[in-house]
């Protein structure tokens, strides 16, 4: 115990960055480009998270939602669902936030590398996926096909609309998607995001899936792809946790023994099983 | 974790009568800020900043709440900032104190080690170890009552570990044992004296034991009952209070709030003793509850004293200090949880068994 003295870090004190970019993509939903102060880059992997403040309504967990091959700075998406969300929502470009981070596990691009990369996203999931899609895009040669399935509520709830008009146009990206209830303008599919499974045609050994969506999707999701004879081992999801501390110390994100801010937010299917919480 | 339990007999001792003991009291919060047991109210005990050495009472069974309020405040300060266009923040100046704990029981002090591995594990947090680091640990034996159940899970009433020096109460005073060199240094500038002979001996109170599987198995045991009707028999009774929680001396979970003043300029973030046992703890945003019921909530706090942690530390993480037990509105034991697991893992051992023919 002799050590004591040498061992501490301040954890919690945020790196005050710049808000230089606001879009609204949904009624819901803001996209904020952030940069950090003096030049600094976050370096986060595919599918990390930070720590977002808003001095005067807390602290929440947001994934990144850009690769970091995209620099300068990076960005996140943010649906309202809270106070804190509600007031970030009402900031312009010129504001600054506090950010922690980036935290946690992210996607681990080089055991993906020369794989076919099976992207499965329903709802605000794509924003974290983003991060792997377009990071795969930048490596477009580490990496063989690109297939994303991307499931909205509804067509006005989908996430990237010009982002998603690009991927349309890219030869070598398979993109389908479908929506639960159409408008009349909608000529896509219709129906929840597992009905874009079954039709696949995969190479079931080199094929990655990658699954990120609410809590409710991930069973059904499995079912299909365990249908197909994907192998568990081929398949990694991202988790959603009330990540408070991100540090490993506050308790809230815990799943079983598993810490969400350490082991997570991405875990391979494997793993998901030993863990009765999870999903 | 360093585990290096000095056996009394092979320390030297000293012998303090009550007006050497008043001396030596008067002598350490001289020395450093001295926090020690004291009554609270008729029946109740509490660690506390000792002002009057006469107050201090090192006969108890053990204290409402653990040490850990002096590690991890239940509520502190983590930033303070100013809500200008440009945000300022800052964080309040933390420095270390030197601090002596009398009277410490021994599962106390084990809960203390136990805590330094969760707030070191991952990345060592500077809040607890600036507290942590120039803190002495004086040590006291103790009578277990019925709530007691430490020395079934590994924890000896003489375990030395963490401590400097080691009291035992004797016919009219005390015997000190030094324990490390800083109880050494601690005795010498007191004036102790020559250390004694073997002459004086100490009794070992009586303890029958209360659980009716050796620690050691404990967190086999684990491995067998995550869905054992035992935690839905539990959380029938339990309130979901969360008292548990705030008086476990290893529960560190924590909440965080951010808290602006009336002027609306300046604030602070605030983090707050959380626990597991209340209903959102578990919430995310969009409403949906990973722990969604008492049974869940029950099971997910006894397999964070006798699993999760615990596969990784390989430590479990229940002192047996007997608080939650004895602070249970519902009068719910964890003696109790713990032997209906061993006979529900029994059980399942048997039917086994049988079924192998």
């Amino acid at each position: 115990m002799g050590s004591i003295a040498a061992k501490k870090e301040d954890l919690y004190t945020p790196i005050i960055a710049t808000i230089d970019e606001v879009e609204q993509l949904t009624f819901s939903e803001k996209r904020f480009h952030i940069t950090l102060p003096n030049g600094q880059e976050l370096n986060h992997q595919p599918g990390q998270f930070v720590e977002v403040s808003i001095f005067g309504f807390g602290e929440a967990p947001i994934s990144v939602s850009s690769s970091p091959t995209r620099k300068p700075g990076f960005e996140l998406t943010v649906r309202r669902t809270g106070r804190l969300t509600e007031k970030m929502h009402q900031l312009t470009a010129g504001s600054q936030i506090g950010i922690r981070g980036p935290f946690g596990h992210g996607f681990d691009v080089e055991k993906f590398r020369g794989k076919d990369m099976l992207f499965i996203a329903g709802g605000i999931g794509l924003a974290p996926l983003k991060s792997l899609i377009e990071y795969a895009m930048d490596r477009r040669n580490d990496f063989n096909r690109l297939i994303i399935l991307y499931g909205a509520k509804n067509p006005a709830e989908i996430l990237y609309p010009a982002e998603i008009e690009t991927w349309k146009k890219m030869a070598d990206v398979e993109l389908h998607m479908t929506v639960d209830r159409p408008d009349e303008h909608w000529k896509g599919n219709v129906g929840v995001i597992t009905t874009l499974i079954p039709p696949l045609q995969l190479d079931l050994e080199n094929t990655i899936a990658t699954i990120v969506g609410p809590p409710v999707m991930y069973k059904f999701v499995l079912m299909a792809l365990k249908a197909k004879r994907l192998p568990d081992a081929n398949i990694y999801m991202s988790l959603e946790r009330r990540m408070k501390c991100g540090v490993g110390k506050c308790g809230h994100c815990q799943i079983n023994d598993s810490y969400v801010c350490q082991e997570g937010p991405v875990y391979s299917y494997l793993r998901i099983k030993e863990l009765e919480e999870a999903i | 974790m360093s585990s290096q339990t000095k056996d009394l007999s092979q320390l030297k001792r000293y012998f303090f009568d009550q007006n050497t003991t008043d001396r030596f009291i008067r002598f350490l919060m001289d020395k450093a800020q001295l926090i020690a047991p004291h009554r609270k109210g008729e029946k109740s005990y509490s660690f506390q900043v000792t002002t009057d050495p006469q107050k201090v009472v090192l006969n108890y069974p053990r204290t409402i709440q653990p040490l850990k309020k002096f590690f991890l405040p239940p509520r502190e300060t983590l930033l303070e900032f100013e809500l200008n266009k440009k945000p300022k923040v800052k964080k309040p100046e933390l420095k270390p104190q030197e601090r002596i704990f009398l009277g410490v029981h021994s599962y106390d002090m084990k809960a203390i080690l136990l805590l330094d591995y969760g707030f070191e594990r991952g990345k060592p947090e500077e809040n607890y170890f600036v507290r942590r680091e120039k803190s002495i640990f004086i040590g006291i034996a103790y009578e277990p009552d019925e709530h007691h159940f430490a020395q079934d899970l590994g924890i000896d009433i003489f375990d030395t570990t963490g401590f400097s020096l080691f009291m035992v109460p004797v016919e009219k005073g005390f015997l000190v044992f030094e324990v490390d060199e800083t109880g050494e240094r601690i005795l010498t500038e007191f004036g102790a004296g020559l250390p004694l002979g073997n002459e004086i001996q100490y009794e070992r109170p009586e303890y029958a034991k209360k659980l009716k599987m050796h620690h050691n198995r404990l967190p086999q045991i684990f491995e067998h009952v995550y869905h054992s009707d035992v935690w839905k028999k539990i959380a029938e009774r339990c309130v979901g209070c969360g008292t548990c929680n705030l008086v476990c001396s290893t529960c560190y979970c924590f909440d965080v709030f951010d808290e602006v003043e009336l002027n609306i300029i300046a604030g602070k973030r605030e983090r707050r003793w959380d626990s597991c046992m209340l209903n959102p703890f578990a919430e995310v945003a969009g409403g949906e509850n990973f722990r969604p019921t008492l049974e869940s909530r029950t099971r997910h706090r006894l397999y964070r004293k006798f699993k999760y942690i615990t596969d990784y530390s390989g430590e479990l993480y229940c002192v047996g200090c007997g608080r939650c037990s004895k602070y249970c509105p519902a009068g719910i034991s964890i003696i109790e949880i713990l032997n209906e697991l061993i006979e529900d893992y029994r059980r399942q051992q048997e039917q086994h068994a049988v079924a192998m023919g």
